[in-house]
């Protein structure tokens, strides 16, 4: 008998077709693909971005941000006093919450999640951000006291981030060195269900959750019974599995792709206005070359950041001419006037000037030393992109820059040394004092002050600005740090990244929220429109 | 026969123990700090030494190597660096899938390869000869990134067949199924441009074999002599080229499943070697060593069943 017979022809191609028409996963479930899963998700040990999000949706901070960046919000605080000079906050926390396990949450909770962030034992990589703490106890249940050696104005500000989220002792106490890895109880609006490494996180929603902040239309629970985080590194393969639907939400997506989807029906694309991401080239500014701020003021001048946004990323990032985002907190308007901007030929000026010399292939020198500064980064598309058109805006002027780019897990110890005359960068921050605190202090050398800007005036008003009690000083002191290290012309601003979110028409319009990159922060406004 | 594979075993350690040296050497030439990648960018530098200690990193080479070594020996494969969670539970997790996905893409593409290739065979210098040269020659030129994209955009893409992101389940469920097609269909692509050209070559010889030219002239049909005849005994250098090939799968199988998402071996390799992860990475390696060495042994113990020869001697 032959083998392919009609009936079992037939049977098989039914059975085919069973298999093609199978339905995706069940409605109630958001998968959301990135790029790129975290070490851990242990809030004060892990420090990107890929742990941020999934943290900030499994466990709550005393205090939440706005949309905006710049509004404290209450959490599991529902009010708070500052003693007036600065030095003690006072929480008044929530008597409703509970953690995962049913456990209620009360300020021993508190008290110690924040003491386990600080303690050296931890080594938190982000201490830095809970200010320079006395003392941080619990008075009652609900009432937790944080004091202070000296003022921090932003610390509520630090407050919102991921670092300082509330965790449950006990479960610290059990897993020990697998807390973060293997389970996690906290009191958010989604809970800890399964992590496999570099595959997938699922998340399932907190039922007894109704603590959400006022943000958000829906104080919980979540609309949503499941979110899985799913890690897609190919970036073609994360732009076709949102536009088919096999994701329904994701702030993963090339700019090459965006004007595709855009123009696709089923998916819809929102860009958030605060985007306070920054992408810039930094000068060592006491390497020869570099130290000269003629020198530095015609390279900044030489990059088209126009150009650079046009060309590499399809006119969707903003290019930028400020070393911070113009919505950022304590940003100052009149600032604007005096950024450098683009100008080849006031850039050659500069050059011919101060003495630079064009030698026959066009690359100036002086005194015998040709100039052709050394710029490390990183590997991957982003930096090598950049680094090349910078290098071409660069020659436009004369100046041959030598690009070097490194694996990230080479090129933050290559950072941290002092070979390099230029390096590239990008960070996300919440306000110009975030920024300039962690960048311009003289105590942050060699890293993240890889200038070795060293200037006693900043660092004053640095303290100034961050120890002020009102807007206004901190307003001010901070304005002269920004008008002092624009002036010096330390870096290339290259643009300022929006926070991007493409997501199906299936889900209602997600607001992308730009804490720490983390577009969809607690996700409790997530819901299917059906 | 037993002999034969006791010693095919006993062969194999040595070859395992080069394997962990050359693991180990390997990946101490890579440039890469964990401890800084633990730290995070934003980490003061007392720190990164501080937890450089911790992980053991500041011993000399040699003493790492004999370290891991005992370790390795008594079974314990260390714990990732990075997550802190055992190897060998990270490492079960991923066979699994990859292994699921291996015998996805032979189930189909081997018999599909013999098949074409026995075809092509038998109508030697015709059209339909061409026509199976023609489409192994295209597979084995095409890279598995060109042909797994071009399977995604037209079967997941456009015409929103099949899925394209990760594993639905187990291999007899329909959401595995529908999943795992995909990247099986990648994968099988790529081996059955080869299977088919030595298959043809091998038929092609024992088809002018004087035992064929015997069973034509007993009044054989000929299905039966190109079944019987010419292709079992074709099947033994098919076979060897099939154990070759599955490291040169394996490899495709790092591509494949970095492109379909597929939570296995070889993106947990990539992951770990891009991460510094190095009691990761060395297990992965060993992994994937020894599934070379397996897969190597039933192919072994295939000859056997093909070529009584090899039984008795």
């Amino acid at each position: 008998m032959p083998f392919w017979t009609k009936r079992r022809g037939g049977a098989l191609a039914l059975g085919l077709a069973a298999v093609l028409a199978a339905s995706a996963a069940s409605a109630q479930t958001i998968t959301v693909v990135r790029e790129v899963d975290s070490d851990r998700y242990d809030p004060h040990r892990s420090t990107a971005r890929g742990a941020s999000e999934v943290l900030f949706m499994m466990a709550d901070t005393l205090v939440a941000l706005d949309f905006d960046m710049q509004t404290i919000q209450p959490l599991l605080a529902h009010s708070w006093d500052v003693s007036d000079d600065g030095l003690v906050y006072t929480f008044h926390l929530r008597d409703d919450v509970q953690f995962c396990d049913g456990r209620p949450m009360t300020a021993d909770d508190v008290a110690f999640s924040l003491n386990r962030w600080i303690d050296p034992e931890t080594r938190s990589p982000v201490r830095w951000r809970a200010g320079n703490v006395a003392e941080i106890r619990a008075l009652d249940d609900v009432t937790v006291e944080y004091r202070l050696n000296a003022p921090f104005s932003e610390l509520l500000y630090q407050l919102t981030q991921s670092f300082a989220s509330i965790i449950d002792r006990y479960n610290v106490e059990e897993l020990g060195d697998d807390f973060g890895v293997r389970g996690f109880n906290g009191t958010g609006p989604f809970c800890w269900v399964n992590w496999t490494p570099r595959d997938e996180f699922v998340l399932q929603r907190h039922e007894a959750y109704s603590w959400g902040p006022p943000i958000y239309e829906n104080q919980g629970p979540a609309h949503v019974e499941r979110i899985v985080w799913r890690i897609v590194p190919e970036e073609n393969t994360r732009m076709a599995a949102v536009a088919t639907g096999q994701s329904q939400v994701t702030q993963y997506v090339p700019y090459n792709s965006l004007a595709m989807l855009r123009a696709t029906p089923t998916v819809d694309v929102h860009q958030s206005d605060a985007a306070f991401w920054t992408y810039f080239i930094g000068f060592k500014i006491d390497r020869d070359m570099v130290d000269d701020e003629i020198v530095r003021r015609a390279m900044v001048m030489a990059v088209d950041q126009q150009t650079i946004v046009e060309n590499l990323y399809f006119g969707e990032v903003e290019p930028a001419f400020s070393y911070i985002s113009t919505a950022a907190l304590d940003w100052d308007p009149d600032l604007y006037a005096d950024l450098i901007r683009t100008n080849r030929e006031e850039a050659n000026r500069l050059l011919d000037e101060a003495g630079w010399v064009r030698g026959s292939d066009g690359i100036r020198s002086k005194d015998g030393v040709r100039l052709a500064p050394v710029a490390y980064g990183f590997t991957g598309s982003t930096w090598q992109n950049l680094m090349e058109a910078v290098q071409a805006d660069l020659r436009q002027i004369g100046v041959d820059l030598q690009v070097q780019l490194f694996d990230a897990t080479v090129a933050w110890g290559r950072l941290a040394t002092q070979e390099f005359d230029l390096f590239g960068m990008s960070f996300p921050y919440i306000s110009a004092g975030d920024a300039l605190n962690l960048y311009f202090r003289s105590e942050n050398m060699p890293t993240p002050n890889r200038m070795n800007w060293n200037d006693p005036l900043t660092d004053e008003l640095l303290d100034k600005g961050k120890s002020a009690v009102d807007d206004e000083t901190r307003f001010s002191a901070y304005a002269q740090v920004l008008r002092q290290v624009h002036e010096a012309a330390v870096w290339i601003p290259l643009f300022h990244e929006p926070m991007t979110i493409a997501q199906s028409t299936r889900l209602a319009p997600v607001r992308p929220h730009n804490i720490y990159g983390a577009g969809l922060y607690k996700g409790l406004d997530l819901r299917f429109l059906d | 026969m037993l002999q034969h594979v006791t010693y095919r075993l006993l062969l194999s350690i040595p070859v395992l123990f080069g394997v962990l040296l050359l693991g180990f050497m390997l990946l101490q030439l890579v440039p890469g700090d964990p401890a800084r990648v633990l730290a995070g960018p934003m980490a003061p530098p007392d720190v990164v030494e501080a937890i450089r200690q911790d992980m053991g990193l500041d011993q000399p080479v040699i003493v790492q190597f004999f370290l891991y070594l005992g370790r390795v020996l008594q079974g314990d494969l260390g714990r990732s660096m990075i997550s802190n969670i055992p190897v060998i539970e990270e490492l079960a997790r991923t066979i699994g899938p990859t292994v699921e996905l291996m015998f996805a893409c032979l189930v189909w593409s081997v018999p599909l390869g013999l098949l074409l290739g026995t075809i092509a065979a038998v109508y030697q210098g015709r059209f339909l000869d061409q026509a199976v040269m023609a489409f192994s020659v295209a597979g084995v030129s095409m890279p598995i990134f060109f042909i797994a994209l071009l399977l995604m955009m037209y079967f997941g893409f456009y015409w929103q067949l099949l899925p394209f992101v990760g594993r639905g389940g187990p291999l007899w469920t329909i959401e595995g199924l529908r999943h795992i097609a995909l990247p099986a269909l990648s994968l099988g692509l790529i081996f059955i441009g080869p299977v088919a050209r030595m298959t043809r070559t091998a038929v092609l010889d024992t088809l002018r074999a004087d035992h064929v030219r015997t069973a034509r002239a007993k009044g054989l049909k000929e299905r039966v002599v190109v079944l019987r005849h010419a292709l079992r005994n074709a099947l033994i250098p098919v076979l060897t080229l099939i154990g070759l090939q599955a490291g040169y799968l394996l490899g495709g199988a790092v591509v494949t499943e970095t492109i379909f998402s597929w939570p296995g071996v070889g993106r947990l390799a990539v992951g770990a070697i891009l991460a510094s992860d190095f009691p990761l990475a060395q297990g992965t390696i060993l992994v994937l060593a020894l599934g070379f060495i397996l897969i190597n042994l039933i192919v072994d113990l295939l000859y056997a069943a093909l070529d009584p020869r090899v039984k008795t001697g």
